[in-house]
Order: structure tokens, then C-alpha cells, then sequence
């Protein structure tokens, strides 16, 4: 959890002084904690396969130390495994990916490796089943040996459908309580939305690369774009789409631009009158309509860069560019 | 910065005579679109097309030149382009969205570029993003009273509407015009647009609005790469007359103002959200 | 004697499972059962009192990877509660779908099998995630593929992950022209992809077939036993591509031939490991001395067909309708592999078919009065049967047979004879999803009661 201070250290910095980039003499002695053995964490490859290479790095962001992988587990709880297949459509940008900037460690749906190891990254999708004792230690294991642990998916955030479950069903109706992830272990970032696009999976993975590997100026970069997840694991475990109601909508911040409507992946939301009308009856809770909301968090440090940090992506990708 | 980073500000209207007929000022957003479509550079656009009602518009895909001349014409009243953004690239097939939206519509579509926990396959089909200037905007129930009540208008009747020079005016098809002062407007405008912080969308690819310039021409801000590239490639083919900027009146200067009055105004707001009740404030989207 | 050994979890599937064996001297299952461990979140009882525009939204949310499936069988077993018979272009829309899911779940598949398999001519397992030739560009037509298929899902589903645009009484908004021919040109760039890639995995695992030994993934290689994999179980399929429902004039599946059982009648009691194999990758197997019960921990119930288990999937539809008769593990990878090209042909023709310009939602939706009403959707994976009641717009009664769900009594039987080393070769050749297969509603063990009261 040393990472976790540092990246506080960080934030806390910034909202004194917005302008100046206050960050990078703080940090340099947590950076190094924790870092997992990556000889030990890649099992699922033959050695053969596990090359470290130079990686196509980057138009802006100079010289980046040529560093070793982040590892990244995926844990699946009680979720459906679409997260993950939304990572996996990154398709070719997944092995740009795994070829230079995070080894996958955990899996259990695409590798061998059977108990959940030490990683700087656990990607937590789904909810956990309380009358599961396995599901119970999983989600603490995946606490203690992550140093990031990434709310991926509404389910793993908020529940998501699993909010409306009530047991009753054989071979196990006493499988009757399920939980997001954040009311049983501190949860760094969220992702949420059913499932979170492949495009929101590649763009967390790159800034976590670059929040552990990468210059500090990098470091500042990915610490300010992952501060709104943060701040959205820090704001509870509850989403619905009256979240637009209550906290764009009543809180005078909606100015109609209809962006909810289209995120929402059950078409539960369309525009009367200008401002979001929400069909509750079709809603599954999966919260993307308010963490897609311009007026939920708008992070103009950001933001504002948005071209460059397009690029940067791009070129991380090995696409796009000239 | 008021004004976003941009690499040029231009003063234009469109070339052609049939976009510029029943456009706002310069055609600016119709004609690049048009350019856009020709080309390639775009495969269709998020635009504001017409609504059941006069006046009230819907988002709509236009993938034809027709479509794009349908939606000329500013209307004062909310349209939630965004809303179509994802569908553009789905049963429309489009693979190079073009959208035009006002400056919040833009963060919108940065931050869903950004930020796209809901928005697969969206963000790199955003081929050009237009922005147009606005000061703040008005429900639709809003619009219908100052129209039909405060300017003595019916909505069916009006042609044009348009804001300029302190005053909210209304043009009918007979040709009369009906102003009344824009304070007058104030208690009609959307609350949300109070607190924004942006007056040219300074996140769009081109923004474009009529302040700044003389009557029929628009002020012009070219702010990206890609803003870059299609501007200049639709002045090399002779679709928009230019002047200098500097050359034209009120010019930058009056724009820069119009930004700083937004912008003061609005964070003055979001000052005043934040001890709004006792002990307790409003909440603030940009913390 | 026998010795109990035990893998859990074991991996390279959706969900959360084991197997627990009972393994003579030589290593050899004499009884096995593979069973769930995935947390039961109840969809089924979940979605009663839910609108029936919601509940397959929720049920579509078993699974991503067979979403198409789910979404599918859900609305269509509500619309066949309420008798609503949707327009002919959404009925094509919902094909172009299903065609889409299949190429993509069965690409995925290939990489989750492949690193039990050697390429061929080698003695080297195949890791998927390796950027070294042949396997980069294997790994990348499989991404291609995939992509082909979830792109078709976006255009047309809305999201291929969890598709949002199918719904009670057809689909929310037909395709524009452009679409259509976008569709089109994306079938046809992966035509010849798919061929080669089919002909590509067939020789592998044709090539793991004929190896006297073989091994998982970084495994200790062991004697393979003949017939490996084999099992007496019948097929279950109710068309080769899409699928049947109560609506059809001729309904190809037969809610009275349907039991439940309880696992406490078919699965091992308790046992305690004794046999333990730390080295089995990758960290070990279940350690000897712990108490395992299995019919007391599995998470579904058992499904028969005629009062038997029987095998859904690839080839049961290819044995029904096609007389395909290769038995065994490899029988089965092979069977998912010769689907690639219908998935394709299929789709152009549907295309093809559509009428950009048709309604595709059904002039009356009924409330529904809580007649029973089923869809046999024919998922990647095998027969995805939900059977609904609805009353007054409202769910009443929903239940799903999905596919994994029938397929573990059949794996449980086809470990039998192979050595447990290998087992898991066996189990992944049924791709199974299991956090889908984990929402069982047992009814009553004697099948008249149950068809009785379906009826009522």
C-alpha cells in the first residue's frame, strides 16, 4: 500500500497549487516498494517467451526507462466474465499489451496459474457472494497481494445485477448476499459500466504502467487521469440511474447533452424535455450513465490535453501516428 | 486562455451561396461538413436536425449534403447530439463521425474519448468535432415563452432566431422583427449552463461562432491536428472566403471579453455552490 | 484401491469449477465428476416480478461471452409467454447475431485450448501469448476473427458484449444501408481467414490425437489412454445454427422430455484426498488429507434429457443434422472448428436478406397472460433453453437450461478411462461457461410432475 500514500501525496499536492507541477520530488522513495518478482510471477509462459522488449515509446513523453513489465491479474468473482472479454477486444493492441508492458499473472480463464499471486495490479471483476467462504478469501487474498486493486466492471463496483439477487435458487439457495467489492477491501480505482468499454481496460492499463514504470513526469500524468477513479472508488458502492436525478440533475448541473443516453447498455435512459428521463424498471445499476456524465467529474488537467494524451496512447498501441 | 489553444483564428463564410442562404452567419459548420462528407474525412455527422415542433431540433446522422442543409439555423434550445454519438457507429455504420455541439457537448465527447467506460468503439471514430460558441442555452418551454409571450411571435411563424448586440431577436417569414432585451432572457436560461467554464469550445477540432465578426461572416478558431488539416484543406478547395482577423471588427478582442464575462460569471457560481446552504454546498464537477 | 485426487480450480474456462477423481494404480479415472463452484446468483429467481423487457437484460448478464445467446433466448422465451411473433427483419437481425457471437466465442475458445496442444511436427506446446512465429500470426487471425465477430455484434446488437439493441417484439432500430454493406464487406474479409484458420486447428488437434503421450500446458507428459474422452451420453440439438421455440409450427425441443436432479443423487459423497501431485501446473493439486464432498458443493443441478445426460454443442448439432460421428475430446475441438465457415455463409446470407427499410418491431407486444412459453437458443457452447411465464408485462416464472449446465453430467462421464492428468484436456474441449451453467432451478425428480406443471 506504499503506492497508494505516494499517489495520495500526489493529489493532495496538486489541489493546493492546480498549476505547478508539484508532484515529482515527493515521490522517489515509495516508488520502489513492492515491486513482485517478475521472474516468479510469469509462470503461465515458457521462459522462452518471456522477452522484454524495447517498446515503441512515445512522440511526447521522452526518454522512457527501458523498464520491466507491471503484472496484472485478472480475479473473477461473481461476474460474468464479460470484462474480461471486453479486455481481450483489444485484440491485436492486447498483445501490444502483454508484449511490453504488463505480464498477466493471474487468470484463471486464460492461464494455469492457480492461486492468486502477488501483483501490482488485480483487476476484481464481479461481486462477492458472502455465503461463499471461497469468494471471501479470494477478494482478501486479491487485497493483500495486489498494490493497486482495480474495481473492474459494475459488478466488482456497484453490484450491478447481482444487487438483485435473493437467493433461493438450487443446488445453493442459501447463495443469497452479494457484495461490490469496496464493502469488503479498500478499492483503488473503478471502472465502471457493463462492461467497461475495451478502450476505458487499455487506457487504465497504460496509465498504471506508466504511474509505476515511467518517468515522473509520466508518473504525474497517469496519477492526475486516474484521480477521478479514485475519486469514484471513494464515493461508495451505490450507482443507479438516479444518480442522475440526484446528483446531476437536482444538483443543478445538467445542461441536456444526452451523453447517458448513449453510454446506458440497456437503453433505460432517453431525453424529455431536454434533461434525462430514466426508465427504472430497465435500469440495472451499473452506474456508467453518471461516471460518463460531463458534470460527474470533468478533469481539466486532463482533459484539456486530450490530443497528446490520444497520441500517446496510439503510439503505445503501436498505431495510429505518422 | 480564455479562448483554448488554437493555431489560428480566421474570419469566413462559406463559398457557396445555396449553404449560406438559411445559415446562421457564415455556414461555417454546414459548408466544413460538406467539405468533410465530399472528401471522406467524415462518413456522416452528429447534427441537429428538425423536431417534431418548430424550433426544437433533434440529434440526427446526416450522411448527405441534403441532410446537413436541413439542420442550418441555430436554435436556442437544448439538442442532445451526444445521445447519438454511439449510435452513429452502430446501426448507421459509420466508421468517421463528424459532431457539432456546443462547448459542453465537446468536453462531453473529450471526456467519452477519454474516459470511454461506456462508449466502445466511439473514440476513435471521432473524425472532426465542431464547436460552436455559446454563452448559455435555453429549454425549450424557456424559448417558447420568450418567443410567443415576451416577442409576441408564434414559434410555427418565426424563420430565424438570434442573439447579438444586448438584444434576443425574432424574424418571421414577413419579414418583421421582433426584439426584446436580452436581460430579459436571463431567468429562462438553463441552470447547468451556469457553470461552464468554456465559451468557444476550446476542445473542439474547429470552433465557430458570430461574434467577432461582421454580419453573414463567422469567427473561426482552428485548434487540432485534425482541425488543421481538414481547414486546410477545404480553404485549398476554395470552400469558404476568408479575411484576416485582425482586420475585421469588434474582432478577437470582443470575443475575448464575451469569454472573460462567461467565465468570471460562472466560476463566480460555482464560488457561491460551494457555501450554498449552512455548512453545506453544492457540488462542483470539476474537483 | 482407489485414490482421490482433485484439481481446483481448474482454469483455462469462464467461471469457477474442479474436478474430483477417483483414480485406479495406474492413474486412471474410474469415476470422476467435474462440478461448479461459481457462486449461485439466482438469475432465474432473481428476475421474478422484473417487467419482461428487463429480465433478459439481466439474464443476458450470466455471460460474456455468449451474451448473443442469453439476450436471445431470453426475449424470445418471453415473447413465446406473450405469443408475439416479431417482423421478418428483425428475426434476420437476430440471425446476423447469433452468427457473430459464434465466431468470436469459438476464436476465443481456440486460444484458451491451445496451450495443451503442440504444433504440429514439434514437441512444443503452443503459447498463445508468445510473439514468436508461427504462433504470433495464429494468435493474430484468431484476434482478427473475433474482432469480425464483435464488430458485426456492435452494428447490429448495439454491443456485443451484453447486446443492447434486441427486444421483446424484435429490435429497437433497423440497419442503414451502409451498415449493411459495412456487414457484408466484414463477412467477406473473414471468409478465407476462417477457412485457413479451420483448417490450421484442425491438423492440431488432429496431431494431439495421434500422439501416443501427451501433456497440459508446462505438464508432466503421461501415456494417453484410447478413447480418450469417449462417452455414451446422447446428443442434444435443436437446429444446426439458430434455434427453435414454442411459436414454431414444428418445435424441435421437448420441455416434457426435460428432468432435474439433484446433484446429492448423481455426484460423489464425501471423500478425502489421498492422492496428491504438487507439480501438476501450475501449483499443485488439492493436498492429500482434505475432506471433499461434491455433491454437497456443486453449484447446479443436473439436467437430463429422456432421463439421461446428454452432450450439447458443436457436435451435437453437427451429429443431428450433419451425421457427424468423430467421438472423444478431439472429436469435439474438431467439430467447434468445422462451424467456423456456416458462421460466415450464414451471416452473408442473412445480410443479404435484410430489408433496411422493414419495420423491425412488432406492431402488438401482448402483456402476457402466464402461458408457458420456451427458446432453444443453440449458444457456441451447446442448447441455451429459458422457459418463461409472464403475466401483465411481469415476470412470473423464468428458468434457464443453458448449456454448460447440461454438459457436466456428460464431461463428468467422459473423464472416465483417461488418465487424471489429462482430464482437464477433456473438460475444456467442452468450452465450458459456467458462471451461465450456475442458475439452476431443480424442480422435481419424476418428469411427469414437472411437465404437468409447466402446463398448468
Amino acid at each position: 500500500m506504499g503506492l497508494l500514500s505516494y499517489l495520495k501525496e500526489i493529489f493532495t499536492g496538486k489541489q493546493d497549487a492546480p498549476e505547478a507541477p508539484v508532484a515529482p520530488a515527493a515521490p522517489a522513495a515509495p516508488t520502489k516498494v513492492e515491486v513482485p518478482q517478475p521472474a516468479e510471477a510469469k509462470p503461465a509462459q515458457t521462459p522462452a517467451d518471456v522477452k522484454v522488449e524495447q517498446k515503441p515509446e512515445e512522440t511526447k513523453m521522452e526518454e522512457l526507462p527501458v523498464a520491466d513489465k507491471i503484472t496484472i491479474g485478472h480475479v473473477h468473482m461473481s461476474g460474468c466474465t464479460g470484462c474480461l472479454v471486453s479486455l481481450a477486444d483489444n485484440y491485436e493492441g492486447l498483445f501490444a499489451l502483454l508484449d511490453n508492458y504488463a505480464d498477466l499473472v493471474y487468470c484463471l480463464t486464460l492461464a494455469d496459474v492457480r492461486d492468486i499471486p502477488k501483483m501490482d495490479v488485480a483487476l476484481v471483476e464481479g461481486s462477492v457472494c458472502i455465503n461463499d467462504h471461497h469468494s471471501v478469501e479470494d477478494i482478501k487474498k486479491a487485497r493483500e497481494n495486489a498494490t493497486i486493486v482495480v474495481a473492474l466492471g459494475a459488478c466488482a463496483a456497484y453490484g450491478n445485477v447481482t444487487r438483485f439477487a435473493r437467493g433461493g435458487q438450487w443446488n445453493q439457495p442459501q447463495h443469497e448476499s452479494y457484495l461490490p467489492i469496496g464493502d469488503l477491501i479498500d478499492v483503488d480505482l473503478y471502472l465502471p459500466a457493463c462492461p467497461p468499454s475495451k478502450e476505458s481496460i487499455r487506457n487504465v492499463a497504460v496509465m498504471a504502467y506508466l504511474l509505476l514504470k515511467g518517468t515522473d513526469e509520466q508518473k504525474e500524468l497517469a496519477a492526475a487521469y486516474l484521480k477521478p477513479l479514485m475519486d469514484l472508488a471513494a464515493r461508495g458502492v451505490e450507482a443507479c440511474g438516479c444518480d442522475l436525478m440526484v446528483d446531476v440533475i437536482n444538483q443543478g448541473l445538467c445542461m441536456g447533452c444526452g451523453t447517458c443516453v448513449a453510454a446506458c447498455p440497456v437503453r433505460a435512459i432517453d431525453m424529455v424535455y431536454g434533461k434525462p428521463n430514466i426508465d427504472r424498471e430497465m435500469c440495472i445499476k451499473c452506474g456508467v450513465c453518471y461516471a460518463q456524465c460531463p458534470r460527474s467529474f470533468f478533469n481539466f488537467d486532463v482533459i484539456n490535453q486530450f490530443e497528446a494524451i490520444g497520441e500517446a496512447i496510439d503510439a503505445a498501441m503501436g498505431k495510429g501516428g505518422e | 486562455m480564455v479562448l483554448g489553444s488554437y493555431k489560428t483564428a480566421i474570419c469566413a463564410r462559406a463559398a457557396d451561396p445555396g449553404i449560406l442562404a438559411k445559415s446562421q452567419d457564415g455556414g461555417i459548420v454546414t459548408q466544413l461538413f460538406a467539405f468533410a462528407l465530399e472528401e471522406g474525412i467524415i462518413d456522416g455527422a452528429v447534427v441537429a436536425g428538425p423536431g417534431d415542433e418548430p424550433f426544437k431540433p433533434e440529434p440526427i446522422v446526416a450522411t448527405t449534403v441534403a441532410e446537413l442543409l436541413e439542420a442550418r439555423g441555430t436554435r436556442y434550445t437544448i439538442c442532445p447530439n451526444m445521445s447519438m454519438i454511439k449510435e452513429a457507429t452502430r446501426t448507421y455504420g459509420l466508421d468517421k463521425v463528424g459532431i457539432v455541439g456546443t462547448p459542453c457537448q465537446i468536453q462531453a465527447l473529450r471526456k467519452a474519448q477519454l474516459y470511454p467506460m461506456g462508449m466502445r468503439s466511439v473514440p476513435d471514430k471521432i473524425a472532426l468535432a465542431v464547436g460552436i460558441f455559446c454563452m448559455e442555452n435555453f429549454p425549450y418551454q424557456g424559448l417558447e415563452t420568450m418567443v410567443e409571450d415576451l416577442c409576441n411571435v408564434k414559434m410555427e411563424s418565426a424563420v430565424k432566431m438570434d442573439i447579438g448586440k444586448g438584444k434576443f431577436s425574432v424574424y418571421t417569414e414577413r419579414g418583421a422583427v421582433s426584439q426584446i432585451p436580452l436581460k430579459l432572457t436571463h431567468k429562462f436560461e438553463q441552470g447547468g449552463c451556469h457553470v461552464c467554464l468554456d465559451y468557444v469550445a476550446n476542445l473542439a477540432d474547429v470552433s465557430t461562432g458570430s461574434v467577432g465578426t461582421p454580419d453573414g461572416w463567422s469567427t473561426v478558431f482552428v485548434r487540432t491536428k485534425v482541425g488543421e488539416d481538414v481547414w486546410g484543406r477545404a480553404i485549398g478547395a476554395g470552400y469558404f472566403e476568408t479575411k484576416d482577423i485582425a482586420d475585421v471588427k469588434p474582432g478577437l478582442d470582443l470575443v475575448t471579453k464575451l469569454a472573460n464575462e462567461k467565465i468570471s460569471k460562472n466560476q463566480k457560481t460555482l464560488e457561491e455552490r460551494a457555501t450554498f446552504g449552512v455548512n453545506k454546498g453544492l457540488r462542483n464537477p470539476y474537483l | 484401491m482407489a485414490k482421490v485426487v482433485e484439481i481446483s480450480p481448474t482454469t483455462r474456462h469462464e467461471g469457477h469449477t474442479k474436478i474430483t477423481m477417483q483414480v485406479n494404480d495406474a492413474g486412471i479415472v474410474e469415476r470422476g465428476d467435474w462440478l461448479s463452484l461459481t457462486p449461485v446468483r439466482g438469475i432465474e429467481k432473481l428476475a421474478i416480478g422484473k417487467s419482461m423487457h428487463q429480465a433478459p437484460k439481466i439474464s443476458s448478464r450470466v455471460c460474456g461471452i455468449c451474451p448473443i445467446a442469453h439476450t436471445l433466448a431470453g426475449i424470445e422465451a418471453m415473447e413465446a409467454s406473450i405469443g408475439c411473433y416479431i417482423p421478418d427483419d428483425a428475426y434476420l437481425l437476430r440471425v446476423i447475431l447469433q452468427c457473430a457471437n459464434r465466431l468470436h466465442s469459438h476464436a476465443l475458445h481456440n486460444i484458451l485450448s491451445l496451450p495443451d496442444m503442440y504444433l504440429p511436427g514439434t514437441d512444443t506446446h503452443i503459447n498463445p501469448f508468445t510473439s514468436e512465429e508461427p504462433v504470433r500470426s495464429v494468435a493474430l487471425r484468431i484476434q482478427k476473427l473475433r474482432e469480425i465477430g464483435q464488430t458485426v455484434g456492435e452494428i447490429v446488437g448495439g454491443e456485443p458484449i451484453h447486446p443492447s439493441n434486441p427486444r421483446v417484439g424484435g429490435m429497437y432500430k433497423n440497419i442503414t444501408p451502409r451498415a449493411k454493406s459495412k456487414l457484408y464487406d466484414l463477412a467477406k474479409e473473414a471468409l478465407p481467414l476462417a477457412r485457413d484458420h479451420m483448417e490450421f486447428m484442425i491438423a492440431v488437434f488432429k496431431d494431439w490425437d495421434a500422439r501416443p503421450m501427451a501433456s497440459v500446458a508446462n505438464g508432466k507428459e503421461v501415456e494417453k489412454t484410447e478413447k480418450f474422452g469417449f462417452h455414451d451420453q446422447g446428443y442434444m440439438a435443436v437446429d444446426p445454427l439458430y434455434g427453435s421455440s414454442s411459436l414454431d409450427i414444428e418445435p424441435r425441443w421437448f420441455p416434457e422430455r426435460w428432468t432435474e436432479v439433484r446433484p446429492w443423487d448423481w455426484y460423489q459423497g464425501e471423500l478425502e484426498v489421498s492422492l496428491e501431485d504438487a507439480e501438476y501446473p501450475i501449483g499443485g493439486t488439492t493436498p492429500v488429507g482434505t475432506k471433499v464432498w461434491p455433491a454437497m458443493e456443486a453449484c447446479t443441478g443436473v439436467p437430463l434429457y429422456d432421463g439421461s445426460p446428454v452432450e450439447v454443442g458443436p457436435r451435437a448439432r453437427l451429429a443431428m443434422f450433419r451425421n457427424y460421428d468423430r467421438k472423444g475430446a478431439m472429436g469435439l475441438q474438431i467439430a467447434r472448428q468445422m462451424e467456423y465457415m456456416d458462421c460466415l455463409y450464414s451471416m452473408i446470407e442473412a445480410i443479404d436478406a435484410v430489408d433496411c427499410s422493414g419495420s423491425v418491431l412488432a406492431d402488438e407486444i401482448p402483456q402476457g397472460d402466464g402461458s408457458l412459453g420456451w427458446a432453444a437458443n443453440e449458444a457456441p457452447r451447446g442448447t441455451d433453453v429459458h422457459l418463461a411465464k409472464v403475466k401483465d408485462g411481469r415476470v412470473d416464472w423464468y428458468s434457464l437450461l443453458v448449456p454448460t449446465t447440461w454438459n457436466f453430467p456428460t464431461v463428468s462421464r467422459a473423464l472416465e478411462g483417461a488418465p487424471w492428468q489429462l482430464t482437464e484436456v477433456i473438460m475444456r474441449a467442452y468450452d465450458p461457461c459456467v458462471s451461465c451453467a450456475t442458475h439452476m432451478m431443480v424442480v422435481d425428480d419424476s418428469k411427469r410432475v414437472v411437465a404437468q406443471k409447466m402446463f398448468q
